[in-house]
């Protein structure tokens, strides 16, 4: 076999084995891996290199070498998500470097972390004050996490009382004017309701570009042709509006009547309106 | 306008609200948000009865300006 055909087998082997034994080792963000995962990740690598170039005259040699270090990372892999003993020594362990608002020297001499480093990562997690931090932590991926102080907080929807309507993720339903099923099915609907809304809309399915389908049954689409005024849906404001006009309209009644009967009829039901406005008013209204 | 076409008009227009409304219990996702949209259409309904029987009392006395 002449020695070109023999690199160029080797390689295309090597290749789908060096893909498969990386798929195998889990689905971890590059810059997220531990020093060690990074060593084996070149190791293997290099060891790849020499035996698809034919460095070493037989290949067994070197798959061996390769194996024994796909197979070690995936069983420290495995150890470590049975055992939190074998996770802390691999991945070692979160370091505590503010706590109460006080920074902890030590804690952070021990992670070799000078007090300017500190600094500039609380203020990537803009927190420009130390004031305004009551805990940070390093993490084992060298990460360091900020806890505000709870009036350092951005705001949320809870702290104003105000009530939010749940929602779901939206859904894509046509993405490049092609129309998916399998999303489309996820939230229990067809392509008959797809193109009857399209329909209603004016639209075909080839005109759209992106259309999602929020938790409350919406859609919302974006066009290729973007000088083309697509109107979004308003149903939902407008039946806010209509009950608001018939609770309006109910209070009027109430007024007008001369019938205590019925007056009191009246109010009682522009109460009830009122009220069920109030429900409804963070599902309709965003 | 007459009331009794004025109570009409309010009925009908909430009449279609519930129809909408119980679209959106129909399509909710979550258990939750059905429940709130049942509810909504529940209370309508007590409404459009009250405000029926209300209207055939005046269709009753006042025939004459049966509401259209």
């Amino acid at each position: 076999m002449s020695i070109w055909l023999q690199i160029l087998i080797r390689s295309i082997l090597i290749f789908v084995l060096l893909f498969v034994a990386i798929r195998l080792t889990g689905k971890k963000n590059i810059t997220r891996i531990t020093p060690f995962h990074m060593v084996g990740y070149i190791v293997m690598a290099v060891l790849a290199a020499i035996i698809s170039t034919n460095a070493i005259a037989n290949p067994v040699l070197g798959l061996i070498p390769l194996g024994v270090w796909v197979v070690g990372i995936i069983a420290l892999e495995y150890l470590s998500l049975k055992s939190k003993w074998v996770h802390d020594f691999i991945y070692g362990k979160e370091t505590v470097l503010i706590k109460h608002g006080r920074v902890m020297e030590e804690n952070l001499l021990k992670a070799r972390l000078t007090g300017e480093e500190l600094l500039r990562e609380l203020r990537s997690k803009n927190a420009f004050s130390l004031s305004d931090v009551e805990f940070a932590v390093l993490e084992a991926s060298g990460d360091i996490n900020v806890f505000l102080k709870s009036d350092k907080k951005p705001i949320t929807a809870r702290d104003m009382g105000i009530k939010t309507a749940p929602l779901a993720e939206p859904q894509t339903v046509i993405l490049d004017g092609n129309i998916l099923n399998e999303p489309l099915a996820s939230i229990g609907y067809n392509r008959n309701w797809l193109e009857t809304e399209l329909k209603k809309a004016g639209l075909s399915p080839d005109n759209v570009f992106i259309a999602q389908v929020d938790s409350s049954g919406e859609l919302y689409i974006d066009l290729f042709d973007d000088s083309i005024q697509n109107p979004q849906p308003k149903v939902k404001e407008m039946l806010y509006a209509g009950l608001g006009k018939s609770q309006a309209d109910l209070m009027t009644f109430a007024l007008e009547t001369q019938n205590e009967d019925a007056k009191a009829m009246y109010n009682k039901n522009a109460e009830k309106l009122e009220k069920l406005l109030k429900a409804l008013k963070p599902y309709l209204l965003k | 306008m007459t009331v009794a076409s004025q109570v009409n008009k309010v009925l009908a227009t909430l009449k279609g609200s519930q129809g909408t409304i119980r679209l959106y219990s129909a399509q909710a996702q979550k258990e939750e948000i059905r429940a709130v949209y049942d509810k909504a259409v529940e209370t309508t309904s007590e409404i459009i009865y009250d405000l029926e029987k209300r209207l055939s009392e005046i269709e009753y006395r006042e025939p004459q300006y049966k509401g259209n």
